[in-house]
């Protein structure tokens, strides 16, 4: 096992992109290689020990043996975990920007919030977020058809909208409620949220959203039985018909406006 | 600059790999000169490479850009010293298209449809693409204009039109898609074949044709009438593409080429009533190339993988993005033209698409006289052309034929007949598709050969072929062409092991044709009621002003130019 | 040059109608009347109260500079930024936008245009779905049913109408207005709506699902849908979608009022496919109403420049775009951005509060030919000649046609094309220093 540790040594006022903190992109690398990775904040190229403190021990690891723990505010570092396939982040703090995008596998925590666009086209792996999130929580990038395929975001506070906007596959759960149109375009992922949301499924095809609390459902949608899960009742729809879908929508409590 | 030792297949000269030196001064080809020294022992030299029909600037383009960043974000290469950032692979941009030909050992290509109405936006794009020369092919097809003159059978004042239409536009010759099923997009509709009347216009699209033709001659144009058939991509439009060819059989050209270059060939070549007995006629077209001399073709060939399908045939890309069910650009403009947008991936798993893949290949190998067919992709709607190189390699080696026939769809080896054609393509074939040929049915006299007096546009690539088995090294040729040891364009080396060294310019080549003053004396009212009336614009801003070119090279034609003289 | 003359067929430059047959008077290098605009148009043409001196914040105070000064304290400023941010765009010509893209390469900056708080979403919705349009001049010469939605084009359009839409008369369309159904469709009965056949009230925010219940509609699901929805019943939705399905050739126009209310770009993502699902019906297209002269221009010349029409970062030297990250709002409003550059656009008038106030943090340098709230904030002013009276330029229409705008009177000012330059030319020459200096 082996442990790297950083924080950063400044308030960062311009954003940082530091795609670089990622266990595959760490692992084999001792300490002075890591030092001397690229970061960018804005225009200007640094090297990752100018703007941030490293410590670990000298030894190398395979991906999946290795955890990275951010100390310190991380809200503006962008990019942390992305495509990483193996290993844990432990963000202690919130996360910036496209936290975990690519991702296909290991595990990215974040203790306090992450930012927009978090774990973008995931493909597999886990990303657990203690408080809220932002917009387009495990969406895609625009344009293309499939966001997220696979893997799953756990987020306990609340998220923004576009909450997995184009998802074909993977799982999302939300502890709290979720912005205007959550699951848009779904075409075969599942996501659940405890709280409340706004028109979600819009142009769904395939998958499964369920909305705990109180939505607001589309006209596109048919209303179909109501079921017992987990004892809780849901109004079960399906939809959404504009395009012919085949999605399911399960909606805890309906509002009308 | 002299080009020592190569092997250089120059065939419009008569040159078929024999060992020379090259010589080039003040950006020509030349007997004799002194200067820089390039080593190009036992290498493959041509002529720069020529692109006939590529879809490169415009209004369609960008809007494939606007409408894809998904696509943008592909191939994305940061600014250097010499060259702007690149994005895109389907639609890349403007930098990337004048960087990825030249290291490709490409230094000609042609933007193959512009409305005369949106020219300038065309213009605007060609002018930002680095390196290469360029013109740009006007679209006359579905012209209210046109089918006026057309149905009040007014030869003289449809050439006249179509003089001031290329001026207007700075275009280098007459495009025609899907003859007046442009006009019948205006309301949703289509033509269904050459007979049947547009609505609206008393014509029909045989009529279009023949006319559009017969006044090409007789304005003596330097390249042909550019026609993308009626009925394209539908099963069974074979018939229509050889009735189409049948039509023009007896028009005498006003210059010493085809009289009709069809384009995309591939997409015309079908068989089959449906989608499910689809299959391959191939054959058939290439029989006729071999045994009518009128016309020549260009592929379209079609590759796996991602592409964009614009074209001015609109109907043709709602149909696409209904069966694909894929996001849709449409784009109709007023008394000209239509046009659509539609994202493709093509994959060998889909039967239609694997036929579709192997008649371009059947067209090009079942031709005997390489001059007749070009090597194309109708770019970005068959693939990019960044994957020229894959179809060259799969027009040399039947082994790599056979290969990737492996691994389509079973059903493909009964729907075409490329399996049992063992014909492997040499370097000549190649040179005189990609580069010999392309000029010399465009009508551009300094390109496609090297002979004293051309442009000094060359390409050294990475193969010895004198040594090199080239069906059996198929792998070894794709990448060597993908990235040219040198890309010389106009006595410039501009390109070397794939790195840009230089970004010049490249011109715009138009056509300025003259014809009698009382046709063009009698063409004016009738302008100027149509913009009066129905365009949105006014006459006086209309035209492509000089500002757009500013590096414009005007090629003469009407009666500027001798007409041919027959022979006893 | 003191010679009254008339110059015919000028084009304005005020909104996205770009009209083309404006007849301006000019006399002793100046114009003295103009002819066939609207009045928004004649009043840019006939010109008020301009900025004569470039201008450079000292001491807290804008005090009078020569231009090479201002270029030289404009690359400063620019080269110094870690995120300086080019905004703006839309009332300058496609020439000065070509500029601005190679000194945002040149410096890594982020450009943006006006889009940001116009019709970002409406591209947003067109990389989802592409857009099913055509020119003006085919809605002119075969729409026989109009649908104005979200917009207001007699207030922000005035000569659309005539010229393109509902009064416009064409080759098939030789009654004009009474060969033609129009429609409305907003949150409120405009002037637009008071000339309209039809007009239809939606709640704010309930675009998204009357879009949504019209396209059940078109696909004969209606008896699905509940007996209202978004404020409009069920009944006034079945006979609009009888009437957009039974069009010869339809065209939905759509503005603020659906890019900018609850749902944004979803909203005209929804539009889009409502259009091309009623291409199986009837000819159905559909064209956004731009509101500047050129942010169709910035727009076309950013993306073949950059793959991009708008928020293209190029501060990594190759461009990146994303929308809700790169936009000009969106940045100034997380206070991600060290530096601005605001040419040929408001910003202080038009951004929300919270990102007025992150410019009013941050050294601003502003190119126009007016002063407006934007000059308060700057702290370079440089004052330029304008697109289309004083300079020749190129512009896009709100359809995409693009017209090479005149000049009509000459200025001692230079051009947004010739300040970029400048600018541009002061960013070598400090590399080119610091690199001497081994910095």
């Amino acid at each position: 096992m082996r442990t790297i540790i950083m924080s950063p040594k400044k308030d960062f006022r311009i954003s940082v992109e530091a795609e670089v903190i990622s266990p595959d992109r760490l692992a084999l690398l001792d300490i002075d290689q890591i030092k001397k990775l690229a970061v960018w904040q804005g225009n200007r190229q640094h090297i990752l020990s100018d703007l941030f403190t490293v410590e670990s021990d000298d030894s190398t690891a395979t991906a999946g043996d290795t955890t990275v723990r951010l100390t310190g505010d991380f809200s503006k570092v962008k990019r942390i975990g992305e495509g990483m396939t193996a290993g844990v982040i432990e963000v202690q703090g919130s996360a910036g920007m496209h936290a975990g995008n690519n991702m296909s596998g290991g595990l990215l925590s974040i203790a306090e919030n992450a930012d927009d666009w978090l774990a973008r086209e995931m493909r597999g792996g886990k990303v657990v977020v203690m408080g809220d999130a932002g917009n387009y929580v495990g969406a895609g990038y625009r344009g293309e058809k499939c966001g997220m395929r696979g893997g799953e975001i756990e987020v306990s506070g609340s998220v923004g909208a576009y909450l997995g906007e184009h998802i074909c596959g993977g799982s999302i759960r939300i502890g709290g409620n979720a912005g205007d149109f959550a699951g848009a375009a779904n075409q075969g992922g599942t996501i659940f949220i405890e709280g409340c949301s706004y028109l979600p499924g819009a142009e769904m095809s395939k998958g499964t959203i369920t909305v705990k609390g109180t939505a607001k459902v589309l006209p596109s949608f048919q209303k179909m039985e109501v079921v017992q899960i987990d004892g809780q009742a849901y109004q079960k729809y399906a939809g959404d018909l504009v395009d012919n879908g085949k999605g399911e929508l399960l909606v805890g409590s309906v509002r009308m406006v | 600059m002299i080009i020592k030792g190569g092997i250089v297949y120059d065939p419009a000269n008569g040159i078929f790999g024999e060992e020379m030196d090259l010589f080039v001064d003040k950006g020509r080809m030349v007997e004799q000169a002194k200067g820089e020294e390039i080593d190009a022992h036992g290498l493959l030299v041509m002529p720069g490479g020529v692109d006939a029909h590529s879809h490169i600037a415009g209004k369609k383009v960008n809007t494939g850009r606007i409408m894809r960043p998904d696509d943008s974000r592909l191939g994305t290469e940061p600014r250097t010293g010499t060259c702007r950032p690149s994005t895109g692979y389907t639609v890349p941009n403007c930098y990337a298209i004048g960087y990825r030909y030249a290291r490709m050992g490409y230094t000609t290509a042609f933007e193959a449809a512009t409305p005369i109405l949106e020219a300038r936006h065309t213009h605007e794009e060609l002018e930002e693409i680095p390196i290469i020369d360029k013109g740009a092919l006007t679209l006359f097809g579905n012209n209210w204009q046109v089918m006026e003159c057309i149905r009040n059978n007014d030869m003289d004042m449809l050439a006249a039109y179509m003089a001031w239409g290329l001026r207007s536009a700075r275009g280098y010759g007459v495009k025609i898609v899907n003859p007046g099923g442009g006009e019948a997009w205006g309301f949703g509709g289509n033509v269904k074949g050459l007979d049947d009347p547009v609505p609206n216009f008393d014509v029909t699209p045989a009529e279009i044709i023949r006319g559009l033709a017969q006044a090409n001659e007789m304005l003596r144009l330097p390249h042909s009438i550019h026609l993308h058939l009626n009925n394209l991509g539908k099963p069974g439009n074979y018939n229509t593409a050889i009735e189409t060819l049948d039509l023009l059989k007896d028009i005498r050209p006003g210059r010493m080429r085809q009289v009709v270059h069809i384009t995309h060939m591939q997409f015309s070549a079908y068989g089959g009533s449906s989608w499910r007995d689809f299959e391959s006629k191939a054959p058939v077209i290439a029989d006729y190339f071999n045994s009518h001399h009128h016309a020549t073709m260009d592929m379209g060939q079609l590759l796996f993988g991602s592409a964009t399908t614009m074209t001015a045939d609109a109907p043709l890309e709602y149909g696409n993005a209904r069966l694909t069910h894929n996001k849709w650009s449409n784009h109709d403009i007023e008394l000209e033209e239509s046009s659509g947008v539609v994202p493709m991936v093509y994959s060998r798993k889909m039967l239609v698409n694997a036929v579709q893949w192997a008649v371009g290949l059947e067209l090009a190998l079942l031709v005997a006289d390489p001059w007749k067919i070009l090597m194309t992709t109708d770019h970005p709607n068959g693939s990019p052309f960044v994957n020229y190189p894959e179809v060259i390699s799969l027009l040399i080696s039947k082994p790599k034929r056979d290969a990737e026939m492996a691994l389509m769809h079973d059903q493909v080896q009964n729907r075409t007949s490329l399996s049992g054609i063992e014909r492997e393509l040499d370097w000549t074939d190649i040179v005189i598709m990609t580069r010999a040929a392309p000029a010399r049915i465009l009508g551009l006299q300094d390109k496609g050969h090297l002979g004293p007096g051309a442009d000094a546009d060359i390409t050294i690539y990475n193969l010895m072929p004198e040594e090199l088995d080239a069906s059996q090294n198929h792998d070894l040729v794709k990448k060597a062409l993908a990235c040219a040891k040198y890309t010389i364009k106009g006595g410039a080396v501009v390109s070397k092991d794939g790195q840009i060294l230089s970004t010049p310019p490249g011109r715009t080549f138009w056509v300025d044709a003259a014809v009698p003053q009382d046709d063009a004396d009698r063409l004016m009212p009738e302008l100027e009621e149509k913009f009066a009336k129905y365009y949105s614009v006014q006459l006086s801003n209309y035209a492509v002003q000089d500002a757009y070119l500013p590096h414009a090279q005007v090629i003469r034609a009407g009666l500027s130019v001798e007409s041919l003289k027959e022979v006893a | 040059m003191s010679e009254a003359k008339i110059i015919k067929d000028a084009i304005c430059s005020f909104c996205g109608c770009l009209c083309d047959d404006i007849n301006v008077e000019v006399d002793e290098g100046r114009v003295q009347r103009v002819r066939h605009a609207c009045r928004l148009g004649s009043s840019k043409i006939l010109g008020h109260g301009r900025i004569e001196h470039p201008m450079v914040r000292k001491d807290g105070r804008l005090v009078e500079a020569s231009f090479q000064e201002a270029y030289d304290r404009s690359a400063q400023i620019l080269l110094r930024a870690n995120k300086p941010l080019l905004y703006g765009w839309a009332s300058t010509s496609c020439e000065a936008a070509k500029k601005g893209i190679l000194l945002a390469e040149e410096v890594g900056a982020v450009i943006d245009s006006t889009a940001t708080v116009c019709h970002g979403p409406s591209v947003i919705g067109i990389e989802e779905k592409g857009l099913p349009g055509a020119t003006l001049g085919q809605v002119k010469n075969r729409a026989d049913t109009i649908v104005f939605w979200g917009c207001n084009p007699v207030e922000a359009h005035p000569r659309h109408s005539l010229r393109y839409s509902s009064n416009s008369v064409g080759r098939f369309t030789p009654q004009g207005r009474e060969g033609r159904k129009i429609v409305v469709v907003d949150v409120r009965e405009t002037r637009t709506a008071r000339n309209a056949d039809k007009f239809i009230r939606v709640n704010p925010g309930g675009d998204y699902e009357v879009i949504s219940a019209l396209r059940m509609l078109v696909k004969g699901k209606g008896d699905l849908l509940p007996q209202e929805v978004g404020g409009v019943l069920k009944a006034d939705l079945a006979e609009l979608a009888d009437m957009l399905k039974a069009a010869r050739f339809g065209a939905l126009f759509f503005g603020l009022g659906i890019t900018h209310s609850r749902g944004r770009y979803k909203n005209i993502d929804n539009a889009l496919s409502l259009v091309a699902e009623l291409n199986q019906h009837s000819k159905f297209v559909i064209l956004p109403m731009r509101g500047h002269y050129n942010v169709g221009g910035i727009g076309q010349t950013l993306a073949w420049s950059s793959g991009y029409p708008m928020s293209v970062d190029l501060t990594r030297g190759k461009p990146y775009f994303n929308p809700g990250e790169t936009s000009a709002c969106d940045l100034l409003a997380r206070r991600d951005v060290d530096a601005a550059l605001i040419i040929a656009a408001d910003a202080a008038s038009n951004f929300p509060r919270s990102t007025v106030e992150a410019l009013a943090d941050i050294p601003v340098i502003q190119i126009d030919p007016y002063e407006n709230p934007t000059t308060l904030l700057s702290d370079v002013v440089i004052p330029c000649a304008i697109a289309g009276v004083e300079v020749e330029g190129t512009a896009y229409r709100m359809d995409g046609l693009s017209l090479r705008l005149r000049k009509l009177v000459d200025s001692c000012l230079p051009s947004d094309e010739e300040i970029l330059m400048g600018i541009l030319g002061s960013v070598h020459r400090q590399r080119q220093m610091m690199a001497n200096q081994g910095v």
